[in-house]
């Protein structure tokens, strides 16, 4: 059987087997994050929206496949399947115009150039869809030899390629323009006729449908495609391989038609060169602290806590929103008052982050908002990061939240809308018609495990949003609802800015609530707020505090007392309490 | 052979469409009008209007039958589904013959394979014409960010909409208060907001682009209302600020910390205003000309608590001479409609062009009334001075910005009646005596437009011909220096 393939043919299933567990190992995320950020209709009017703009098919097809990322091998197979079709393509084309066999490894280049580029979450599917409809264009056109079929050529696949692939119709253009010029048969008249077509098209084209598919600035207008989820970076890298993709073919042909020395060993050079620039490419590509706070976030969306923790027990979470959402997987699964300081802690900023005008921090803080009952910031956060999507697209994951917040909120006919445009998805299909059923029987919505706890949740007295004071609107709804996870948040929140004041004031709050024991790192504060008081603690702190703690505070006090540079003895035994955040960290 | 083989086919396709059809027998009457969106059961509407299409609210509806015929059995009859499209032609034939007549709506609906007969409901034809069709911004319904908006056209005869701007153009900006001189799409101006921004203003089909912010006045030009004649026009000056509800069905509070109004003169390139319109002590805002462009009518509150607590702000409507001729305004101040000793607040005041009525939004506070469920449309009467809620056109959700047709006889407003977030645009009928037929949402040629849109249509405005904005030329205008406007104070 594997006779039968060739190197070449080998050599790319070897490629697309490596993409394809790229990014289904260690990538995963990254494809989730690209999955909930758009939203994908199987609608007609979603598909005339999309499709009628320069470029529009390419983008339609790129979301269309970037729907399927929810499964990541799904997503692997489809990113690892679009890129050795480039590659083939390539290969094909250099080979048509007469490449020689052992020249194959370059058409590779361009391959792991996209595959680089598609390691940046906001480098989108569409635009390498772009370029493999301009290869496929260029390599169709190696077939024929007509002047009249070259001409049809230029006259159709311009402007239908213009509409499919946008900007990149360049590349069609400079390839058959390079390939003309090297038909050593054309006259010049041909030759004349043809670039002064080829040019005048170009130019007219994208003037003529400027303003009236779709309303844009020149240059994105020009561009048309989404290879880049902020259309204002021109994507100078797609640029680079447009031109590595006109001009390999006829660089394989020059060098096929040469005589090298040493021939046997150029195929040796040139795996050579492709791992050495392959493996520095991938690697300044790569982004894996980014994928970890994707897998955070993912986490959190599924409400996976125990992966959160788990997580984290392995390595702990460095930045910010990681840690919010350890924190709230520790508040999710009761553990935030006695373990959050085992964690590396980034102030409040990991606890509940600010409101910014971005699509990613608010998508995080609103999940705190929606775990904490606050259902209409919850709403607001998540929407907000929707529309400061910079591609203009739709969120599928907040069209999700916004149907759940309208439902936990009790409006009906809104969280049908949501569900009903979410019927039209492939993947939440299923859950919105559940849901919509659902909501006739109000009993199964209050007994939800979750919009029922929610719902529970809802206030009865309403204050303005405040990021400044998070505090003073735990404390409003602490008043009124009875919460664990609220109550965590709150002294999590004072202890996070060393408050220590606050902290002590707000902890009654609490007294009702149903523990066992005060949380470890209450108990810390709490015997530290005493202890710098100057009580006798024990015999005046009105909390059950442990024995352990009281003496391992006392141990703490004698070094940090005792030494001049306490924090690196300290580290070790205490690491992990509150009296060290509170003296070492931020 | 041939024949027979074609005869076959025909007979096959004859029977398919037969059995897609079920034999009707033994029907029953439901007794009542059919449950169905948008809500046609009763409303008025013009001779020129597109099709109501719409969907029967019923589950495992298969097939329906609906017949439309008018008081001399003119008549045309669909056969659906679920959802009734309603063919074009047929359709403006049946209304043309119908101007000032009712039509009968008789449905019948299978379900699970019985059929059901509802009781037929009239749709009442006005023989009072409608304007060409309507301008409002398409936007999400959302906070402080902003993704695609734009300003768009429709004919009202047709599903046809266009773009008359979008903010793709200018990356980053948000556009609004479109507005026409009296429904004169050749005079129009809208706010682009943003790095790039300014006002734009089309004046008789000319295009420039105006610096409205002065430092004499608060902000940049906000709400417009042109003068008729075309030489003004009004804007409010706002220093505004939003905040969050945490806890209630509303989202958000819109408030103004202060407020002034002042005219621009569109030939001169000037703003002006006087004290009446400036005063310190209180916020002025949404001016409005009346129809014989000798009056301003606008909404006045009160600065008299510090810092400003939001729910005690409450506008009244007052009135000013004007003299379009001097661009003098007059000595006094007239209060109109004192809401604020009702413990109400009034906004977006609405003449109709006949000067007979002005329409005006009235909630408990504030004047941002979008926000507001309880706001709803008042009108006042300026021959008898009596004030009436418009029973016919409110609901227990927001009705929020309205404006007139150019014969007075129509009204168009926002909504949230239909899901309490997003604002749809409904039409009604006003006779010249002010009684109001039953409105009607905008029809669509997709009944579940309404459910699968994400936007909001945000200041409905009527226009009597398309919009014609060269964009080139508009993105030449907003790249470009802009004029940048002076102000003048005017006398008191």
């Amino acid at each position: 059987m594997l006779k039968k393939i060739s190197l070449s043919g080998l050599s790319s299933l070897l490629l697309g087997l490596v993409i394809f567990l790229f990014f289904g190992l260690f990538y995963a995320f990254h494809l989730h994050y690209q999955e909930q950020y758009q939203l994908f209709l199987f609608t007609a009017d979603y598909f005339f929206e999309r499709v009628m703009q320069p470029g529009g098919l390419s983008n339609y097809l790129g979301a269309f496949f970037t729907q399927f990322y929810f499964y990541p091998w799904i997503g692997s197979f489809i990113l690892a399947t679009l890129l050795i079709f480039f590659q083939r393509i390539l290969l094909g084309t250099a080979r048509n115009l007469g490449a020689a066999k052992n020249f194959f490894v370059l058409s590779f280049f361009p391959v792991l150039m996209y595959w680089g580029l598609l390691c940046d979450e906001n480098y989108l599917t569409g635009g390498l869809v772009a370029i493999l409809f301009v290869s496929l264009s260029n390599y169709l056109y190696t077939f024929s030899r007509s002047g009249t079929v070259k001409i049809l050529f230029i006259l159709l696949g311009i402007p239908l390629l213009y509409l499919i692939a946008g900007g990149s119709v360049l590349f069609f253009f400079l390839f058959l323009l390079i390939y003309e010029v090297n038909e050593k048969t054309r006259s010049w008249k041909f030759l004349l006729l043809f670039n002064l077509l080829g040019v005048l098209l170009i130019l007219t084209i994208p003037f003529f449908l400027k303003n009236r598919l779709g309303m844009f600035p020149p240059v994105p207008s020009f561009v048309g495609v989404n290879y880049f989820r902020f259309p204002i970076n021109f994507p100078v890298i797609v640029v680079v391989i447009g031109f590595l993709l006109v001009a390999l073919p006829f660089v394989s042909k020059y060098l096929s038609s040469r005589q090298f020395p040493f021939k046997k060993s150029i195929l040796i050079v040139q795996v050579i060169v492709f791992l050495l620039f392959g493996s520095w490419f991938i690697h300044r590509s790569v982004d894996f602290e980014r994928e970890e706070i994707m897998e955070y976030d993912f986490y959190v969306r599924m409400r996976k806590w125990e992966e959160i923790i788990h997580k984290a027990e392995v390595k702990t979470p460095q930045s910010p929103l990681s840690v919010t959402c350890l924190n709230l997987a520790l508040g999710k699964k009761g553990q935030l008052g006695d373990r959050m300081f085992e964690f590396f802690q980034k102030g409040d900023e990991g606890l509940i982050p600010d409101f910014v005008k971005d699509f990613t921090i608010p998508m995080v803080a609103g999940e705190v908002y929606y775990h904490l009952g606050l259902i209409n910031t919850a709403q607001r956060f998540s929407f907000e990061a929707m529309e400061a999507l910079p591609d203009y697209q739709k969120s599928v994951r907040t069209i999700k939240r916004l149907a759940e917040t309208s439902l936990i909120k009790g409006n009906y006919v809104l969280s049908k809308k949501y569900l009903k445009i979410l019927q039209n998805t492939f993947y939440y299909r299923k859950w919105a018609t559940y849901l919509e059923r659902a909501m006739k029987n109000e009993d199964l919505i209050n007994q939800h495990p979750e919009y029922g706890v929610l719902r529970r949740m809802k206030l009865d007295r309403d204050f303005f949003f405040s990021d400044q004071e998070k505090d003073m609107m735990l404390g409003i709804i602490l008043s009124e609802k009875k919460s664990k996870l609220v109550f965590e948040y709150l002294m999590a929140y004072c202890l996070l800015n060393k408050d220590i004041q606050h902290f002590v004031q707000y902890f009654p709050l609490g007294e009702t609530l149903p523990y066992f024991t005060i949380p470890r790192h209450f108990q810390e504060a709490l015997v530290y707020a005493w202890d710098v008081s100057k009580s006798e603690v024990i015999k005046d702190i009105p909390y059950p505090i442990n024995r352990e703690i009281q003496s391992s505070l006392n141990k703490y006090r004698k070094v940090y007392t005792s030494q001049s540079n306490p924090q690196s003895l300290l580290r070790k035994d205490f690491g992990d309490t509150y009296w060290y955040y509170f003296h070492f960290r931020n | 052979m041939k024949g027979l083989h074609f005869s076959i086919l025909l007979s096959i396709l004859f029977l398919g469409i037969s059995s897609c059809a079920p034999e009707k027998s033994g029907v029953q009457k439901t007794g009542t009008h059919p449950d169905i969106f948008p809500d046609y059961v009763g409303v008025t509407i013009p001779e020129g209007i597109a099709p109501l299409n719409f969907r029967i609210e019923w589950d495992s509806v298969r097939h329906s039958e609906l017949l439309i015929e008018n008081s001399e059995g003119k008549s045309l009859r669909v056969r659906a589904g679920k959802t009734i499209k309603i063919p074009l032609d047929e359709w403006k034939h049946l209304l043309e013959v119908s101007k000032g007549d009712s039509l009968m709506f008789h449905l019948e609906v299978n379900r699970n394979g019985a059929w059901y007969r509802f009781s037929p409901f009239p749709v009442y034809i006005s023989s009072d014409p409608i304007d060409y069709g309507l301008s409002y911004r398409l936007i999400a319904p959302g906070y402080e960010i902003y993704s695609k908006m734009g300003i768009y056209q429709r004919s009202l005869n047709s599903f046809d909409q266009d773009a008359i701007v979008e903010n793709t153009l200018f990356q980053g900006s948000c556009m609004n208060c479109h507005s026409f001189r009296q429904t004169d799409a050749e005079n129009m101006s809208l706010h682009i907001r943003g790095s790039q921004g300014g006002t734009v203003l089309l004046n008789d089909g000319n295009l420039k682009v105006l610096d409205t912010k002065t430092k004499e006045t608060l902000s940049n030009c906000v709400y417009p209302y042109w003068h008729p004649s075309g030489n003004y026009i009004a804007y409010s000056v706002n220093k505004t600020q939003q905040t969050f509800h945490s806890a209630n069905p509303k989202r958000i509070e819109v408030f103004d910390h202060a407020s002034d109004i002042v005219i621009f003169d569109v030939k001169r390139n000037k703003l002006f205003s006087c004290d009446f319109l400036r005063s310190g002590k209180n916020m002025e805002t949404f001016p409005a000309f009346s129809p014989d462009g000798k009056s301003l009518f606008f909404c006045s509150s009160k600065v008299d608590t510090l810092p400003l607590q939001v729910k005690d702000i409450r506008y009244n409507l007052l009135r000013i001479d004007f003299d379009p001729e001097t661009g003098q305004f007059g000595s006094s101040v007239d209060t109109l409609f004192n809401a604020a000793a009702l413990d109400q607040t009034v906004s977006f005041p609405r003449p109709s062009y006949d000067g007979r009525f002005i329409v005006y939004t009235r909630f408990n506070y504030g004047n941002f009334s979008i926000w507001h469920p309880e706001a709803d449309l008042w009108l006042y009467d300026t021959q008898s001075g009596t004030n009436q809620p418009l029973e016919a056109l409110n609901s227990n959700q927001t009705e929020s910005y309205h404006s007139w047709s150019s014969n007075s006889r129509w009204i168009v407003f926002s909504s949230r009646r239909v899901n309490g977030l997003y604002t749809m645009p409904f039409i009604a009928h006003i006779d010249a005596d002010g009684n109001a037929g039953k409105p009607f949402l905008l029809p669509q040629e997709d009944p579940d437009f309404y459910d699968m849109t994400f936007y909001s249509f945000n200041v409905p405005e009527f226009i009597s011909q398309p919009v014609n904005l060269n964009l080139d030329q508009l993105e030449d205008a907003v790249s470009n220096e802009h004029i940048q406007l002076r102000f003048e104070e005017k006398n008191n």
